[in-house]
């Protein structure tokens, strides 16, 4: 990532010692995509600013306990908006948006400047990678992943049996992986 | 029934694994086969970064008027919510070297600019957050960065990089009066950007040389503070 200035672990570990001025820098790093991912998810604004809101508190309660062994700060912080997100539909009998739309949105950034940073190779390689997938590859990887849907409760909704809803979440996730692999991003993280 | 074959049973639940989505005893099962197996481990990590990825593609949207003024007014009125952890020392120092960073970036407070190779000595107070002594973290001839070595019970040593050339995972080595080196851990540096902390381990009056080291033994940057 082509970010610039202290790390997101530098800026966490500001905010577990209550440094006003890494809580400003995290929340400003972090609400555009926060927000983007919980609204890519309800195509509602007022449901977005909620679970947004509640993430980064979560993540401001928490951020002592962050293992940086377990992944990523940006990884912890979307799966802590991605469940939040999840409950906040379920508890509202809320219609989520289409995962179709969901990747529809994803795909329509690809090769754009994202927050006047310089482009993230990286990111447009999994892009490329999700454009490509059969259809039904790509929806079932983002059912599961944006949208927590289990291979039982996608082979539900999509009438097919649990073992192709099993066979497409590998698939579809292990052609990810090789774009990954080929970005060269896999062996960068393995540094850290 | 050979490794392989056995591997090929939990490759369907890795996927699964990874994206967060498996339950009950075919998670135990899997994390269990995990556990012994380095092949399905790496595997595991590789899938999960690609799950990861999936949900960083969501595209970035500015969040309604005021969004940040009302989050951060919540902080400020959530006295039972805030972190709640006591920091240990080593981290507190962390923070002061996050915000000497910050500072340098212009993210605020005040900017601690010094020249190449300055030493700044201060007093030492056994309950004070300052630091006993900074000095320039020197790389190439530029300042990359800045060493801050803390006293008390507890000695600590904070490191800070802004701009260096470094990207990756360093080791951090002081050498003491006697001559000795001694390691303090390895922390990750990110397009040249990264803040660290660590037990000292000896009084920070000994500690001649602070210097961080790439994994191929080379030293990249020195900080001398005597």
């Amino acid at each position: 990532m082509a970010d610039s200035g202290p790390t997101d672990e530098a800026l966490l570990a500001g905010m577990a010692v209550g440094e006003q001025a890494a809580v400003v820098a995290f929340v400003r790093r972090y609400q555009r995509r926060v927000f983007g991912l919980a609204y890519s998810l309800t195509a509602d604004p007022t449901l977005a600013e909620e679970v947004a809101q509640e993430s980064l508190i979560r993540v401001w309660r928490h951020a002592p306990i962050f293992d940086p062994r377990r992944g990523s700060v940006a990884s912890w912080v979307l799966t802590i908006t991605r469940n939040l997100t999840i409950d906040a539909l379920r508890m509202r009998r809320a219609i989520p948006t289409d995962p179709d739309d969901f990747a529809a949105s994803a795909l329509m950034s690809l090769g754009q400047p994202e927050d006047g940073l310089q482009r993230d190779d990286a990111r447009d390689m999994v892009r490329s990678a999700l454009l490509r997938l059969p259809s039904e590859q790509r929806r079932a990887v983002v059912l599961a992943c944006a949208y927590g849907r289990t291979a039982l409760e996608i082979s539900e909704e999509e009438g097919i049996p649990l073992g192709t809803a099993k066979t497409r979440i590998r698939a579809g996730l292990k052609r990810l992986r090789a774009a990954l692999e080929h970005s060269g991003e896999l062996e960068n993280s393995d540094e850290r | 029934m050979s490794d392989d074959t056995i591997c090929e049973q939990f490759a369907d639940n890795l996927a699964e694994l990874a994206l967060g989505i498996l339950t009950g005893r075919e998670r135990a099962a899997t994390l269990a086969h995990v556990e012994s197996c380095g092949h399905c481990a790496d595997e595991l990590d590789h899938l999960s970064r690609a799950s990861d990825a999936v949900l960083s593609m969501a595209p970035e949207v500015e969040p309604p008027l005021g969004f940040e003024v009302r989050l951060l007014s919540r902080m400020r009125n959530d006295k039972v919510g805030s972190p709640r952890h006591v920091p240990h020392r080593w981290l507190l120092a962390c923070a002061a070297a996050v915000v000497a960073l910050a500072a340098g970036l212009g993210i605020g407070l005040s900017t601690g600019s010094s020249p190449p190779s300055a030493k700044v000595a201060t007093q030492a107070h056994p309950t004070s957050s300052k630091p006993v002594l900074t000095a320039s973290l020197i790389e190439d001839g530029s300042r990359v960065g800045g060493v801050s070595l803390y006293g008390g019970s507890t000695p600590v040593l904070t490191m800070q990089l802004a701009e260096s050339s470094v990207h990756g995972t360093v080791t951090c080595e002081i050498v003491t009066d006697n001559g000795a080196t001694h390691k303090l851990g390895t922390f990750r540096v990110t397009s040249g950007y990264g803040a660290w902390a660590a037990p000292l381990g000896v009084s920070p009056s000994d500690v001649r040389v602070a210097q961080l080291v790439s994994p191929d033994g080379a030293t990249i940057a020195t900080a001398t503070l005597a």
